[in-house]
């Protein structure tokens, strides 16, 4: 659940919050609604974050991950249900909370004039303790447009500026909006090793995103959001019960031979014919592809692509947001 | 490490940071404003609409239009550009370039980033705000110095009380009415014509270019908006024909109305701007 460095809450900067459970949590929602005229937006979502965690919120367009951001970060305000970060109420905007988060908006401007390390030395200068422009500008790889102006950056550069600014501050808690959108697969690749070194100096993230590999890559828990609830939440690897769901066993037969001449497999396994080849789901893996090999070895028979795996976080995903889908179309 | 010290630790330190003196908060507006005149000169076109212009104006029309005005006590005609002038300067800086630079941070959403830092709302402004009076003072001295060292505009020292008092006020005034006005800016690009609707008609009537002599009418209604108060107030310090420190009492009242005035709209504005939903 937290970090996998367990010295990071020595490290300089990083902090420990008083709890009643010994556990300390960086983000608190409770019962949280927003209505806008006569839309719900967020009707009713509760969680926690712990420090030194990395939460991520998944969900489609318009499903209510901005709006509940925005509450936490304090552009917003709530309709009702109790929002606490890092011990602060959002809403009122205290200097001493903004003093201690970051945050990294999609589609924030910036002062387009100024230069890549101005803007770093502009931004560093609002907060008691900041990182330095030159660590910064090292850590996000824009060494060669120090003195670019903002307004001449590429969309990738401008992200990565932005990753920077929202870490000027040296924040205990950062958010992050879907931070590797419009980045290069190398781009990502870095930016991804820099929130994980976040991590480790005992910082939380709250991230939001549309790529799944991102969420199963960074983060330790999951919540996926739907028409403003939470439909699920746990870690990556167990989201909506993903350890539990069966197996997925996909070959293609050579040509002649049909779903009849397959052999009896065991109970429970589940045959579906697929436009280019077979699907076998079992709760039983290791027999069922015991069985279908050895059939295949016995017959002489090539079994065309075959792939053993189990459903991935994208696969849980669909099939969350689609129950939820379907379930607003009934209301 | 034990927990319970890490907290107190935790606790003082916070308080320490958040509880900012008076004087690390000016000097944090300071350093706004050291890095609004940077991008504010390195953004030749802006610099050059609101700089460029009324150099320009000065020049033309110092160098074709001689001779002396009789309803204005026989003052030249170079004495009568440069305070017409310089408040016509006063006017498109603290108006339209504020109105539009606003509009421009609102819609950008760079107002949104500072709101997500520690930096008050209200010090980045005063930063905003006080950048654009060193451009109005650059602004006023350089038309000053072409005005006296090229035409040979005369003034009088003994007057400058009166002509900077005069300046800070007319600032103050357009100032709070183009923060106001940043609020009817649909989109920065709609912008620039929409105050230029305003600023140029405005300017014609308010006796900045020429004087009104026969337009009995035209000149009351330009009376009663800022900008006539303003060069009307400017002028006595170039006319060398008066004496005393420069103040118009009458231009003074005016323009402190309209200041009254821009301040009620400023506050309603910036309550919109920073409104949270």
């Amino acid at each position: 659940m937290s970090c996998q460095c367990q010295d990071a809450r020595h490290f300089r900067g990083a902090r420990v919050w008083p709890s009643f459970d010994g556990m300390a949590n960086a983000i608190e929602v409770s019962g949280l609604r927003k209505r806008y005229d006569d839309v719900e937006a967020l009707r009713g979502v509760s969680f926690q974050v712990g420090v030194g965690e990395v939460f991520c919120m998944l969900g489609p367009n318009g499903a209510g991950k901005t709006t509940c951001t925005e509450i936490l970060e304090g552009h917003r305000l709530a309709s009702s249900g109790t929002v606490s970060v890092l011990g602060h109420d959002p809403a009122r905007g205290e200097r001493a909370l903004l003093e201690r988060i970051g945050v990294v908006l999609q589609s924030c401007g910036i002062q387009e004039e100024l230069t890549v390390g101005e803007l770093l030395d502009m931004y560093g200068r609002y907060y008691p303790r900041s990182r330095s422009a030159e660590e910064l500008i090292e850590l996000v790889e824009l060494d060669a447009k120090r003195d670019t102006s903002a307004g001449s950056l590429s969309g990738g550069q401008r992200r990565r500026l932005d990753l920077a600014l929202g870490l000027v501050g040296d924040p205990d808690l950062i958010f992050l909006d879907e931070p590797t959108t419009g980045f290069d697969p190398h781009a990502r690749r870095q930016a991804w090793s820099t929130i994980r070194s976040l991590c480790s100096l005992g910082k939380t993230v709250f991230l939001t995103t549309h790529f799944m590999d991102e969420a199963q890559h960074l983060a330790d828990r999951v919540a996926v959001m739907v028409n403003g609830e939470i439909v699920a939440s746990g870690p990556p690897q167990d989201l909506g019960g993903r350890g539990e769901l069966p197996t997925e066993i996909r070959f293609a037969l050579p040509e002649g031979l049909g779903l009849a001449a397959l052999p009896a497999l065991p109970d429970g396994a589940v045959v579906v014919e697929e436009r280019d080849g077979i699907l076998v789901k079992t709760q039983d893996g290791v027999r069922v592809t015991h069985a279908l090999t050895g059939w295949a070895l016995e017959r002489g028979i090539q079994l065309h692509n075959l792939a053993v795996a189990q459903p991935t976080l994208e696969d849980v995903y669909l099939a969350l947001t689609r129950e939820g889908e379907m379930e607003k179309e009934i209301r | 490490m034990s927990t319970a010290t890490s907290i107190a630790v935790d606790e003082r330190g916070s308080a320490a940071e958040s509880r900012r003196g008076f004087g690390a908060e000016l000097g944090l507006i300071a350093w706004q404003v050291f890095y609004e005149q940077r991008a504010f000169w390195r953004n030749r076109r802006r610099a050059l609409a609101s700089l460029a212009f009324p150099l320009m104006f000065l020049l033309i029309f110092g160098a074709i239009v001689h001779g002396h005005i009789k309803s204005r006590g026989n003052v030249s005609f170079i004495n009568f550009y440069v305070p017409g002038i310089i408040a016509y300067t006063v006017m498109a800086l603290g108006f339209s370039t504020m109105a539009l630079s606003l509009a421009m941070l609102r819609d950008k959403g760079v107002i949104k980033r500072i709101r997500a830092t520690p930096m008050p709302w209200a010090s980045y402004l005063a930063g905003i705000v006080l950048s654009m009076v060193v451009t109005v003072i650059v602004a006023t001295i350089l038309l000053l110095v072409v005005g006296i060292a090229f035409y040979g505009a005369s003034l009088r020292i003994s007057a400058l009380p009166g002509l900077v008092a005069t300046i800070a006020l007319g600032t103050a005034c357009f100032t709070s009415l183009g923060i106001a006005a940043s609020r009817l800016i649909p989109k920065p690009d709609s912008g620039t014509p929409i105050l230029m609707f305003v600023t140029l008609p405005l300017s014609f009537i308010s006796e900045v270019f020429f004087p009104l002599e026969e337009a009995e009418t035209l000149r009351h209604i330009g009376a009663f908006f800022p900008l006539n108060p303003l060069a009307n107030g400017l002028a006595p310090a170039f006319d060398p024909h008066m004496t005393g420190a420069g103040f118009a009492a009458h231009d003074l009242r005016s323009l402190a109305i309209w200041t009254v005035v821009g301040c009620v709209l400023m506050v309603r504005s910036m309550r919109v701007l920073s409104a949270k939903d």
